[in-house]
């Protein structure tokens, strides 16, 4: 079975301060950590387990830039076979969709059963891009997947619904799945896996590689044009409790006590 | 069983055990446990293959007491098996998700508990502490450790220690930021090539701010410093050891009574492994008031906490009483009010076990350097 796994590096802004840069449309990465994006990691696994239940390989694929290699190493050593970092200038303010068209021109020559995705980037949370990489590449799809069961050339496929009510899809492949977080447990890489995963190539490959324009990505070729970057006012009945953890703590189950809510 | 192209038992020396089951007999957690660490030893000898580990949750009970290797009449040091079987286990990356976070985290952000490197030394804002980050420099790094620098409740350690260096007129800064995990824990969880590169690069910070002398706050920062970092070049010592000098030396002197029963909960990284017993007891009883008592099982035959050896970040495979709990009853039935350690796990650990025991009206457990702190 061959996979082709699509991820992210992204920032975790889990508990920094997160700081709009000068220009309005970004913020300030100097600071902050970074990492592979959550349900990124998830199909990750997936594409691997699927890998040693049924054979073949596992390709990852990313759009970014040189320090995107870390992300792509970690996936290396956990038992992905080979990665390609898509890197050019001109991808700079690409939107889900333009990115969609950056993946798309490089997996589509690929052979693959199937693609997976994360369903939602950790940053911009547009969770555009495997639902737009599927229609590009002119095969189903099914997004915030949760199992995975493959049988000769379909998949049967659990989607998560709203109500904890679950979705059951019989899909033919090749097809493009947007994996959900919680599918399965990822495993560790460890700092030797890493290590010796340096030896495994990862391809670079720029606009010309994919045969794209320079009009069929960054702002040019988005359909979507971020315009300004900033911090929600703090609504009315916003409330900050102060003071130290006992204090704010028992104000918080008082107000919740009060509400009605425990 | 093997490991790294070697016998189990050529990499760790194992053709001297006997057998004799001293090791199991002295481990603190074999009576609750199904790991059994003399079968582990001779398993590792004669099995040729390494698949059993990968059923074996017990192999993360293990605290590292090391009691096994204090008591092996030949030598063997038997904790390094279950290491050895853990570092298979990270290289396979079948790791529970709490210890992977873990070792996530301190690959990412330097410390184990999944927190920011910005926010690291935000408990000595406004304390006036010297920062070698910053550009200051100072005659003893004080190195916080990840537990004390991030944990509230341990955060008060660290500032209670920074309190009597002021009064003490120690010339001490800490590596603010900068400061990274020490990888005690790391290589006990059995991630050796993450251990190598902190290994490295605190090597590295501590030669470019030019340090000569540290003092930890941790016991197991100072076992792995001390014991575990090749030709360092710097000196360390445990809290304890340099209080207990400045108490002697006079620097450090009390003003305040503390008219409480104490008793005492060797760490077993700062007693069973380092052979540090007398100076914790040595500033306990300096302080006025204070009426110390040891309990039975103490020093050598102390009782560990099942802090240590990454159990900070996964539950054992067992239930039943925890050791801390066995530990506080122990103190309250002996008629101590303070409980007293000198080790950030011990004093979580312990902490808990007296909310979970129902002892908050009878005992507090506090670090040695609060009681310090309060009394000077």
């Amino acid at each position: 079975m061959e996979l082709v796994v699509c991820i992210k590096r992204v920032p975790d802004t889990s508990e920094a301060e997160v700081v709009i840069a000068p220009d309005e449309r970004s913020i300030k990465e100097d600071r902050l950590p970074f990492d592979i994006n959550e349900a990124d990691n998830y199909a990750t696994e997936e594409a691997i387990l699927l890998k040693e239940k049924y054979g073949g390989s596992v390709t990852v694929v990313t759009v970014g830039k040189e320090d995107s290699k870390e992300q792509l190493r970690a996936c290396l050593a956990k038992g992905a076979d080979r990665a390609i970092r898509l890197d050019d200038e001109k991808f700079a303010g690409s939107d889900g969709y333009a990115i969609a068209k950056i993946l798309h021109a490089s997996i589509k020559d690929l052979k693959f059963d199937l693609v997976l995705t994360g369903c939602l980037a950790d940053d911009d949370g547009y969770g555009q891009v495997g639902v737009q990489l599927a229609q590009l590449l002119g095969i189903p799809h099914a997004c915030l997947v949760t199992k995975i069961e493959v049988q000769d050339k379909r998949a049967r496929v659990h989607r998560e619904l709203e109500g904890g009510l679950d979705e059951v899809l019989d899909i033919e492949l090749p097809a493009v799945l947007a994996v959900q977080t919680g599918i399965n447990e990822p495993r560790y890489a460890s700092f030797k896996g890493i290590r010796e995963a340096m030896k495994k190539e990862i391809k670079v490959l720029g606009l010309a590689d994919i045969g794209l324009k320079p009009e069929d990505v960054g702002e040019p070729g988005s359909k979507i044009r971020l315009e300004k970057l900033f911090v929600p006012p703090v609504g009315e009945r916003a409330q900050v409790l102060e003071g130290t953890p006992e204090e704010t703590a028992t104000r918080l189950a008082e107000i919740l006590k009060e509400k009605g809510l425990i | 069983m093997e490991i790294e192209g070697q016998t189990f038992a050529e990499k760790f020396d194992l053709f001297g055990c006997i057998q004799c089951g001293k090791c199991t007999g002295g481990c603190p957690i074999s009576m609750k446990s199904s790991l059994n660490i003399r079968r582990l030893v001779y398993e590792s000898i004669m099995r040729e293959s390494n698949e059993s580990i990968f059923e074996m949750p017990e192999l993360w009970d293990c605290t590292t007491c090391a009691t096994c290797s204090l008591r092996c009449p030949k030598g063997v040091e038997p904790a390094d098996v279950i290491i050895g079987m853990r570092n298979l286990l990270v290289e396979e990356g079948r790791l529970q998700t709490t210890i992977r976070d873990a070792l996530e985290s301190i690959f990412k952000n330097g410390n184990p508990w999944g927190r920011i490197r910005d926010k690291r030394s935000e408990w000595q804002e406004g304390l006036k502490i010297k920062n070698f980050s910053e550009g200051q420099s100072a005659q003893i790094l004080y190195f916080v450790g990840c537990t004390p620098a991030y944990d509230p409740r341990l955060q008060e350690t660290a500032k209670s220690l920074s309190k009597c260096f002021d009064r003490a007129g120690v010339d001490f800064g800490t590596l603010g930021n900068e400061e990274t995990c020490c990888g005690n824990e790391v290589r006990r969880m059995g991630e050796g090539g993450l251990f190598e590169m902190l290994v490295e690069d605190n090597s590295s910070l501590f030669k470019k701010y030019k340090i000569e002398k540290m003092v930890t706050t941790s016991p197991h920062c100072y076992n792995t410093f001390k014991n575990e970092y090749p030709e360092t070049g710097f000196q360390v010592q445990h809290y304890t050891q340099f209080v207990s000098e400045l108490i002697k030396q006079g620097r450090l002197t009390f003003s305040k009574e503390i008219a409480k029963v104490v008793t005492y909960q060797d760490p077993c990284f700062l007693g069973k492994q380092n052979d540090i017993y007398d100076e914790p007891r040595m500033i306990i009883e300096s302080i006025p008031g204070v009426k110390f008592l040891d309990m039975d099982r103490s020093r050598e035959r102390s009782l560990c906490c099942e802090g240590g050896g990454g159990r900070m970040w996964v539950e054992a495979s067992y239930t039943g009483e925890r050791l801390a709990e066995v530990r506080v009853k122990d103190a309250v039935s002996m008629g101590a009010e303070i409980l007293a350690t000198a080790c950030p796990f011990c004093l979580l650990t312990l902490e808990d076990a007296v909310k979970t025991t129902g002892n908050e009206e009878k005992i507090q457990v506090k670090d040695i350097m609060e009681l310090v702190a309060e009394a000077i």
